[in-house]
């Protein structure tokens, strides 16, 4: 049965994709579109960059990102659970913290990241406030991006935090641990073990949105598509950029779910029927 | 904003330009081209839209502007370095300014493939490889120069030498000749900012996120008189200076195939050897002609 299923499948499978390639071939335009975003010569020089023509090799300008997206993240779990932790203390000292956490989550959740790239890419050097003005495009990119992932990683680890069983609390209080104490030594380490498989979701997108940065004039893999796109009329460079998103988002998007299944069966170990 | 228009992906036909210099050497040839040019129009065999007439097109629905047009848009009156010119190649070759027509064609469509209506379109149109596929251009009648727009307080403004030049940050909108400009020639060791639209370079330079930004003579002028300004609607920018041209120019437009390219370029020619061109360019262009030269940086 096992093996009739697996050859059901794998045939059902070709065959779409069979479909699917034939479709793509047979499209009266096929070939043009093939050429406009699959032409092997434009694939070499976006790899490669050609400098007498003023452009770049994409995969240079993916470095960028690829440390963009490094230093953001680990700025985003930090900031992240601040927010959080201001959010769901009790203390009465803190309460208006809690409500600008509250609104800061609620604000920069719902405004597209693009909008708040441009009121910090442009407006905050505009303001031409001394030092804080006087940082590099990338610089306001990192900011943005923190600002924005960062209300987005509170809510994850908010929800981690409440998904710990009031009990644990209760536990925690009755040996005597202090607030901070009962966070750090109890919450915390089951709340983050609950919410690492989104907190990688919101990591894979924050890589995808390094890609919106060009905006503030940053030669990254996309743009440095988009400057090939303008001089060549083709546009396999954003092929070639998209291809380097993958290759480190799909082993990524793997990984979450290997975690996510590895969790599932540590739950289910005790209580299988 | 007509000066945007030259923003066009590479400049190419340098050798185009070099064509026009071949004519404009000898003068002796352009004036027996230009005399059996006249004796055609006159025994009616110049290939002409609408016989006995010039039909000249250009952007009149959308608005003419000086310093290409007279003040008030109307092409017809000979004012403007565009207009007067046109009126001056039709004298040259012969046809009176009464039988001068004016049309209306859109820039966009100026140079799309197909049949035109018009002998030629006047109208700030870059000759680039691109359109000379599906056009035909005459020689260049206003050569394009790039320029460095900054504001005023920047550094740039007091110091740019060739070698100074390089050690400012630049910004350009993608794909235009400005940018290529930077990367070709200036090749500055800071990473070029590059933006996805014109608007976002000069919101960059008001930001002071970038130094400079290299734009053709014409929209930098206009940026630096109207465009940017502060709050109190007080300008910011200013023109530092222009380059030489590198072979970015303006031509008028043909059908595929006229045959009238010829001898527009013989009267073009022509006005060249009687200064009629220069005269016209130092009447109308004045204002293009006074921005500093800057150093040439060798290529």
């Amino acid at each position: 049965m096992g093996r009739r299923a697996a050859v059901a499948s794998s045939l059902s499978s070709a065959i779409i994709v069979g479909l699917i390639i034939w479709f793509f071939w047979r499209a009266p335009n096929g070939a043009n579109v093939r050429h406009f975003f699959l032409d092997p010569h434009s694939f070499w020089i976006n790899l490669t960059g050609d400098p007498s023509r003023s452009l770049y090799s994409i995969l240079r300008c993916f470095e960028t990102n690829v440390w963009m997206f490094m230093l953001c993240e680990a700025l985003v779990l930090i900031f992240g659970l601040g927010l959080a932790w201001l959010r769901l203390s009790r203390t009465p000292i803190l309460a208006p913290l809690r409500v600008a956490s509250a609104i800061y989550t609620d604000v920069f959740r719902g405004i597209p990241i693009i909008l708040v790239l441009f009121a910090v890419g442009y407006g905050v050097p505009g303001m031409q406030a001394g030092w804080i003005s006087q940082r590099t495009p990338i610089t306001y990119a990192c900011a943005t991006l923190v600002i924005t992932y960062s209300a987005y990683v509170a809510e994850v680890y908010r929800a981690g935090m409440n998904s710990v069983p009031n009990g644990q609390v209760m536990a925690a209080r009755s040996l005597g641990l202090s607030d901070v104490q009962t966070m750090r030594r109890v919450i915390l380490p089951q709340a983050v073990r609950n919410v690492v498989p989104p907190l990688l979701n919101d990591f894979i997108s924050l890589q995808k949105d390094t890609a919106l940065v060009g905006t503030l004039g940053i030669v990254e893999a996309n743009q440095a598509a988009h400057v090939f796109g303008a001089m060549e009329f083709n546009y396999t460079g954003y092929t070639v950029a998209a291809l380097l998103f993958l290759a480190l988002t799909i082993p990524m998007t793997r990984y979450t779910d290997h975690l996510i299944a590895k969790d599932r069966r540590r739950r289910l170990a005790g209580g299988t029927v | 904003m007509r000066g945007l228009k030259s923003l066009t992906t590479l400049a190419a036909g340098s050798a185009l330009v070099l064509s026009g210099l071949v004519v404009s050497t000898g003068s002796a040839t352009a004036t027996t081209a230009i005399a059996q040019c006249q004796a055609s129009f006159k025994s009616g065999h110049l290939p002409l839209v609408s016989a006995g007439k010039l039909t000249v097109a250009s952007d009149i629905n959308n608005g003419l502007y000086q310093p290409w047009f007279g003040a008030n848009g109307n092409p017809s009156t000979g004012k403007g370095y565009e207009s007067a010119l046109a009126y001056a190649i039709a004298k040259d070759l012969g046809i009176t300014s009464k039988n001068v027509k004016w049309t209306a064609e859109a820039f966009d469509s100026s140079f799309a493939p197909g049949s035109k209506n018009f002998d030629f379109d006047i109208n700030e149109i870059s000759v680039t490889a691109d359109r000379a596929q599906v056009v035909d251009f005459s020689n260049s009648y206003y050569n394009v120069q790039q320029s460095i727009v900054a504001l005023k307080t920047n550094a740039i403004v007091k110091h740019h030498s060739a070698t100074d030049l390089k050690n400012y940050t630049y910004g350009d909108q993608i794909g235009t000749t400005g940018l290529d400009y930077i990367n070709n020639h200036i090749k500055p060791t800071k990473q070029v900012h590059v933006y996805n639209t014109l608007d976002e370079a000069v919101a960059a330079l008001t930001a002071g996120q970038v130094d400079a930004i290299v734009v053709d003579t014409p929209t930098g002028q206009y940026m630096a008189a109207a465009q940017i300004v502060n709050s109190k609607n007080k300008t910011i920018a200013t023109q530092v200076g222009q380059f030489p041209t590198a072979g970015e120019h303006y031509g008028l437009l043909f059908e595929k195939g006229n045959t009238l390219v010829g001898c527009v370029n013989a009267a073009i020619a022509d006005l060249t050897t009687k200064g009629t061109i220069k005269s016209l360019q130092s009447q109308y262009l004045g204002i293009y002609n006074k921005v500093p030269k800057l150093t040439p940086i060798q290529p």
